[in-house]
């Protein structure tokens, strides 16, 4: 049985020609892409568990193939950058991406990063009253991962999900950084606190009337994240 | 002064001559009025005395409307003697036998006089009026000019042709302060006059050159001179001069602030340039080697016994090049965006512990095994820097740690306040650096006599140093053989306001 289908869209060709060894090896189902458009269409054809993104690519870039795949698909997206700088991973992680690998990257890490973004949390726990939830106008229905605010409904992505479902299961409880990271992420992770500032983020604009001011995804400075249920 | 040049005092002496002849030939025709006055009324028509009166004072006005002052009074006096001798009985003699004519033969002159005085005066205004008028629509067409001054050339030097041009002049030279430089403008040439224009610039005070007829006038912005204008012939108001200065000062000050906007221009366009250079050049080399380090650490990861002990070891060397070379473009390419200071910092606030604490968290691989003691001193205040490139300062003092002290060696790090606000340490117990080493440790390239044979790229303490500087600050070492080395460096204080 294949441990996934992976999308590798990079334009340099030795690079695709290892990983779809190294990958194909790992048990994984690997197909290529030389550019973002090229990408784009082998994903309407065909599904996917995950694509690996290089972030220079010839064309629309990607960046911006991100972007685009993530405003239709919920698909676990890993970006390739070369830049170790700051700013490229929040932009990486603000265009969608769930994980980000800096070139050049061992086989191992990035064997690791892909486990990490395929794993999903364990199911949520079974409280009924939490799977749906309906606040002040806000409706989250976790079966369908969907959230409705003021009448516009947007779909949570994999990682998003596991996010939300973690801190719906412990209401009104300050959850501290590392907690989350390893939770959602998984146990190699705990201080990449920039990809829970991206995704809480991303999670604020799906599920709150107003994003800047957040009423359910509050943050505790220095020590963490709560999710305020009103009693 | 003693006038000792040839072409100026010709035409100072040309010039007289100009304006004798000129009142010589005024004098000749007003006389000549006068005398056709005479011999009209004496020889053709014979009229009463009153009326030849009226005839010489509408004569005489008419010579002061057109001529000067000086005409208009010689033909005064010699209209009253004419009048005397020709008219006033007894006829023929300049004796008056009526008391009262003589009476009437005063009050002739005096009104003639009078009336020319009064007339000669509205001339002057007029002609007063008209230099006024004359000025200023110079000075308006010099504004105008300044305006649209272009690039081409020095601005300073296109404001001094349009002076020379707008009024007439036959010399001018402007200095301009910023640029140190003085342009000459006009059809003659003036003596070298640069010491005095200098003078004039930097003591803010007027001086005369009285040989020449030059004026040399300092240029003032907002009390500050900015440069100075020397003249020649500067036939104008004092009003207009000032005026003159004043649009030359804001000429200048135009040309200044647009060299300032295009000098921050190019800079932007040259750092924009080296930038996406640099990100083509890393991705250029990173891309090969991000092939073969997937396919060395891929061959390493396996576990089973696929490869011989002599294979594992080669492939080992070829991973550990891999990654030296990697190493080496990061550092070489963070070195050439950050080196010579020209590039943005990002500031923010922050806790001195918590930028060391996010770079030992960035290298916790390399430091995996280490002993590492932070030790950070409490309610510090908080700093203002660029907090990715003082964690890699941070990264790079405690890898040069690690690389040059043995395993079990502890490296011990932390923050104290210091006179300069706060100061960061990294501190190892390896074989220290000595007095000579020390002064060389932070050059590019340079590396450690014990270290020719360690992993490193000789760029870490280079980079250290150029994002330290970058913020205003220090680094520094203190060490001695055998008993350790001590890196510091200072972070610049949060304001107060900014903290809150």
């Amino acid at each position: 049985m294949s441990a996934g289908r992976i999308l590798v869209a990079d334009d340099d060709p030795q690079i695709r020609r290892a990983m779809k060894a190294t990958l194909t090896a790992r048990g994984y189902q690997v197909s290529d892409a030389r550019t973002g458009e090229e990408a784009l269409d082998k994903l309407r054809l065909e599904a996917y568990d995950l694509v690996l993104l290089d972030m220079n690519m010839p064309g629309s870039g990607g960046l911006e193939t991100c972007r685009v795949i993530r405003s239709s698909s919920d698909i676990a997206i890993v970006m390739l950058t070369v830049n170790n700088a700051e700013q490229d991973k929040v932009e990486a992680l603000d265009a969608g991406a769930d994980d980000y690998v800096t070139k050049p990257y061992s086989t191992p890490e990035l064997l690791a990063r892909i486990r990490a973004t395929l794993r999903r949390l364990p199911q949520a726990p079974d409280d009924a009253g939490l799977r749906q939830l309906t606040l002040e106008g806000v409706e989250i229905d976790l079966p369908s991962r969907q959230a409705t605010v003021s009448g516009r409904t947007s779909r949570l992505t994999a990682k998003e999900f596991d996010l939300l479902s973690y801190f719906l299961a412990r209401p009104n409880k300050t959850i501290a950084h590392r907690e989350l990271l390893q939770a959602v992420w998984g146990p190699d992770y705990g201080d990449e606190l920039e990809y829970l500032r991206v995704f809480v983020n991303r999670l604020r604009k799906k599920i709150e009337p107003n994003p800047s001011k957040p009423r359910f995804l509050v943050t505790d400075a220095w020590a963490g994240y709560r999710f305020h249920l009103p009693h | 002064m003693v006038a000792s040049t040839g072409p100026n005092i010709n035409s100072v002496s040309e010039n007289l001559w100009r304006k004798t002849g000129r009142l010589t030939l005024h004098l000749l025709v007003a006389l000549s009025i006068v005398a056709a006055i005479t011999f009209v009324f004496f020889r053709l028509i014979h009229v009463n005395v009153t009326t030849v009166g009226f005839f010489y004072l509408v004569a005489i006005l008419v010579i002061a409307t057109f001529g000067g002052l000086l005409e208009a009074s010689v033909s005064s006096v010699v209209a009253m003697l004419c009048f005397n001798f020709f008219f006033f009985p007894p006829i023929g003699t300049f004796t008056v036998a009526d008391p009262q004519n003589w009476v009437a033969l005063f009050a002739f002159l005096a009104t003639a006089l009078t009336a020319s005085q009064l007339s000669a005066r509205l001339k002057r205004q007029r002609k007063s009026a008209l230099d006024r008028q004359r000025e200023m629509e110079r000075l308006y067409a010099l504004s105008r000019a300044i305006l649209l001054t272009d690039t081409t050339q020095p601005i300073a030097k296109q404001i001094a042709h349009q002076i020379a041009q707008a009024f007439e002049c036959p010399a001018l030279a402007l200095y301009d302060r910023n640029s140190s430089e003085v342009y000459a403008a006009g059809p003659e040439v003036l003596p070298n006059l640069d010491a005095k224009l200098r003078e004039s610039a930097i003591r803010s005070s007027v001086l005369h050159e009285e040989r020449d007829e030059i004026l040399i006038a300092p240029i003032r912005l907002g009390g500050e001179p900015i440069g100075s204008l020397a003249i020649k012939h500067a036939f104008m108001s004092d009003a207009a001069l000032q005026s003159l200065l004043s649009l030359v000062a804001v000429g200048l000050e135009k040309a200044r602030a647009q060299e300032e906007v295009n000098r921050a221009q190019v800079a932007r366009q040259s750092e924009e340039l080296k930038s996406t250079l640099l990100d083509a050049i890393a991705h250029e080399f990173k891309t090969p080697l991000t092939s073969i380090k997937a396919v060395t650490t891929d061959l390493l990861s396996n576990p089973d016994e696929s490869l011989s002990q002599q294979q594992r070891g080669l492939i080992t060397i070829a991973d550990e090049g891999t990654d030296r070379l990697a190493r080496l473009v990061t550092e070489a390419i963070q070195l050439a965006r950050i080196e010579g200071g020209k590039f943005q910092l990002n500031r923010g606030v922050h806790f001195p512990s918590s930028l060391l604490s996010a770079a030992l968290r960035q290298m916790k691989s390399l430091t995996d095994g280490r002993e590492l003691k932070v030790e950070v001193a409490e309610s510090l205040p908080l700093v203002l820097v660029d907090a990715e490139l003082i964690q890699m300062v941070i990264a790079h003092l405690v890898e040069n740690a690690v690389k040059y002290t043995p395993q079990g060696s502890p490296i011990l790090m932390g923050a104290h306040a210091s006179e300069r606000g706060v100061t960061i340490h990294v501190a190892d117990q390896g074989p220290g650096i000595t007095q000579d080493e020390q002064s060389r440790i932070f050059e590019k390239f340079y590396r450690g006599s014990r270290g020719q044979h360690l992993k490193g790229t000789g760029m870490g303490l280079a980079i250290a140093r150029e994002i330290v500087r970058a913020h205003g600050e220090e680094i520094w070492v203190k060490s001695s053989p055998g008993r350790g080395s001590e890196f510091f460096f200072s972070l610049p204080i949060a304001p107060e306001e900014s903290a809150g």
